[in-house]
């Protein structure tokens, strides 16, 4: 008997080299890797992003008090302001000391929270108040104004952006029984001095020179000084009565506001811009701050 | 010899994974640089570092975006708007070190922000109340006004011999000019005065109307605070780039 040759099997191809063909142990290593390299990212996410509890302190920040960080631009800062040294200047002792503070000033500012201060200490409420409308109004601040917007404001507040006038004047007071001749007297161009002696008048010395209009108003109150204002440079403004006698300005010179142009405004049209957009975005958020709050009044109240 | 398509298929999967690996390695020696930049001492980079440059690249692309509208492209003075020419080493605020940069654009000049540099404000002299944080203060009559111009332009003409010259001199040391601006008219980078004594103008070109505009109407420049809406590394790396604008000025 012949024996018989059993034809060798040859094994097939290695499966887990050929992605035709599903190789349960590849899979496995794949996914055990995957695994692996997935947990590590997370792993390193975790310790690492900002807002979590973490045993590694980001490199933006110096250190994490109870999770809440303390800003290495404090750091710098306190370095600066209490030695004027960088820290690489700084001496260890002094570097210690900032931090330390820092790390104190972060405790109490925790432990205030928890005591609720807020709610008590009217210093802690209105720098809780500044601090919000500041936030709020940083984001007016940073945004660039558009040229056609400024040019919009100016125009809607022409009047504002202009010279200040100027006026030279003399303050005259006469009596009452008087006031009519020395009008015509200085009108007729007679000399001041003169005028004053003979209708028994006196120089105010209200008016110092040249001056802005906001000052001549204040100086010489605010009707002689719409007279005086009315009036032509050169002439005597109209007689006002005043408890000490009738008033009579000589207008020396009186150069009326002279409105700015655009160009010479726009600092001033830019910062008052601002300063309204600041304005109309923090009446916006207290609105909204309502809105959202549940508030009770007292009936009284109502 | 033919490629066999299971052969391809890995060695596709291999070079995807080595581009991952690469990629990944990038982002991770990034972060590591960004931290090694944060921990350094700002004033102590050495300019030419390549963690440096890389970081002043990328302020600049920063620059352009957040600071030029106000400042122009090149960081040069743009006298209409009062933004000081951060290319000089004439420094408004501070000393022009890295990390006084740094503090103003995170924290801004008179921003509504709490750690805001915001000192002083240039009154207003031609309004009634020239100072709303100090009432006490009185305004200029326009005989002052003019006589301050005249001192002013004397001093960067370095001329003192003019009547309204000497008269402005005194008006400038009788009404407290000197409070801010020193009694050298040098100005004081502690509070953002600036130096009257140079021909380095914040407004304008030194003309008597520009002066005389600053005069009357007071003076309240503005930057925005950037922390909160920048990270701190791109603040340190923004405040890099503007402190190299300067480095090739004389």
């Amino acid at each position: 008997m012949s024996a018989v040759v059993e034809p060798e099997v040859r094994a097939p191809p290695a499966a887990w080299r050929s992605l035709t063909q599903i190789n349960p142990k590849r899979s496995l290593t794949l996914c055990a890797i995957g695994a692996v390299a997935g947990l590590a990212a997370a792993g390193a996410a975790l310790f690492t992003a900002h807002g979590t509890t973490t045993l590694v302190v980001p490199a933006e920040d110096v250190a994490l008090v109870n999770g809440q960080a303390v800003a290495r631009s404090d750091y710098l800062a306190g370095l600066r302001a209490l030695y004027d040294a960088s820290p690489s200047e700084a001496t260890p002792a002094q570097r210690r000391k900032v931090l330390n503070d820092l790390i104190t000033e972060e405790l109490m500012v925790q432990r205030g929270r928890e005591l609720d201060v807020a709610a008590v200490d009217p210093d802690v409420r209105a720098a809780t108040v500044n601090a919000v409308e500041q936030s709020v109004a940083a984001d007016a601040l940073t945004r660039i104004p558009p040229p056609e917007a400024l040019r919009a404001y100016y125009q809607a507040h022409k009047d504002r952006y202009a010279d200040e006038g100027v006026i030279v004047a003399r303050d005259l007071v006469f009596p009452p029984a008087a006031a009519t001749a020395a009008a015509e007297a200085l009108a007729a161009g007679r000399p001041v001095e003169a005028v004053l002696a003979q209708f028994g008048g006196r120089d105010s010395g209200r008016t110092k020179g040249e001056e802005f209009y906001f000052a001549a108003r204040i100086h010489l109150g605010g009707a002689v000084f719409d007279a005086a204002r009315a009036t032509t440079s050169g002439g005597v403004a109209a007689p006002v009565s005043q408890p000490d006698g009738v008033h009579l300005v000589q207008v020396l010179r009186n150069r009326a506001p002279i409105p700015l142009s655009y160009e010479a405004a726009l600092p001033s049209v830019r910062d008052d811009y601002t300063q309204a957009a600041v304005k109309r975005l923090q009446a916006q958020h207290a609105d909204f701050l309502r809105k959202r709050a549940s508030i009770l009044v007292a009936s009284d109240l109502k | 010899m033919e490629d066999h398509p299971s052969r391809r298929r890995w060695r596709a999967a291999v070079l995807a994974a080595v581009a991952l690996s690469l990629l990944g390695g990038l982002a991770l020696a990034g972060k590591l640089a960004s931290d090694r930049l944060m921990i350094a001492d700002p004033d102590a980079l050495a300019p030419d570092a390549a963690t440096v440059r890389l970081a002043r690249a990328r302020g600049a692309i920063m620059f352009r975006e957040h600071c030029a509208a106000c400042h122009g492209a090149d960081g040069r003075k743009e006298p209409a708007r009062g933004a000081a020419d951060l290319a000089d080493r004439d420094w408004l605020y501070g000393s022009g070190k890295t990390s006084e940069i740094e503090g103003v654009i995170a924290h801004g000049i008179r921003a509504e922000a709490p750690k805001t540099w915001k000192l002083a404000d240039m009154p207003a002299f031609g309004r009634a109340r020239p100072s709303a944080a100090d009432p006490t203060l009185q305004p200029l009559a326009a005989g002052e006004v003019s006589d301050l111009i005249d001192y002013l332009q004397a001093l960067e003409n370095r001329r003192r011999d003019t009547p309204g010259a000497e008269r402005g001199r005194a008006v400038y040391t009788a009404r407290g000019c000197h409070d801010c601006h020193g009694g050298d008219a040098k100005g004081d980078p502690g509070i953002g005065a600036p130096n009257l004594a140079d021909d380095i103008w914040l407004y304008g070109q030194g003309s008597r109307e520009e002066i005389r505009r600053s005069l009357l109407d007071g003076r309240r420049g503005r930057c925005p605070a950037w922390a909160g809406r920048l990270s701190p590394g791109e603040i340190r790396e923004l405040a890099l780039y503007v402190h190299s604008l300067s480095e090739s000025a004389k």
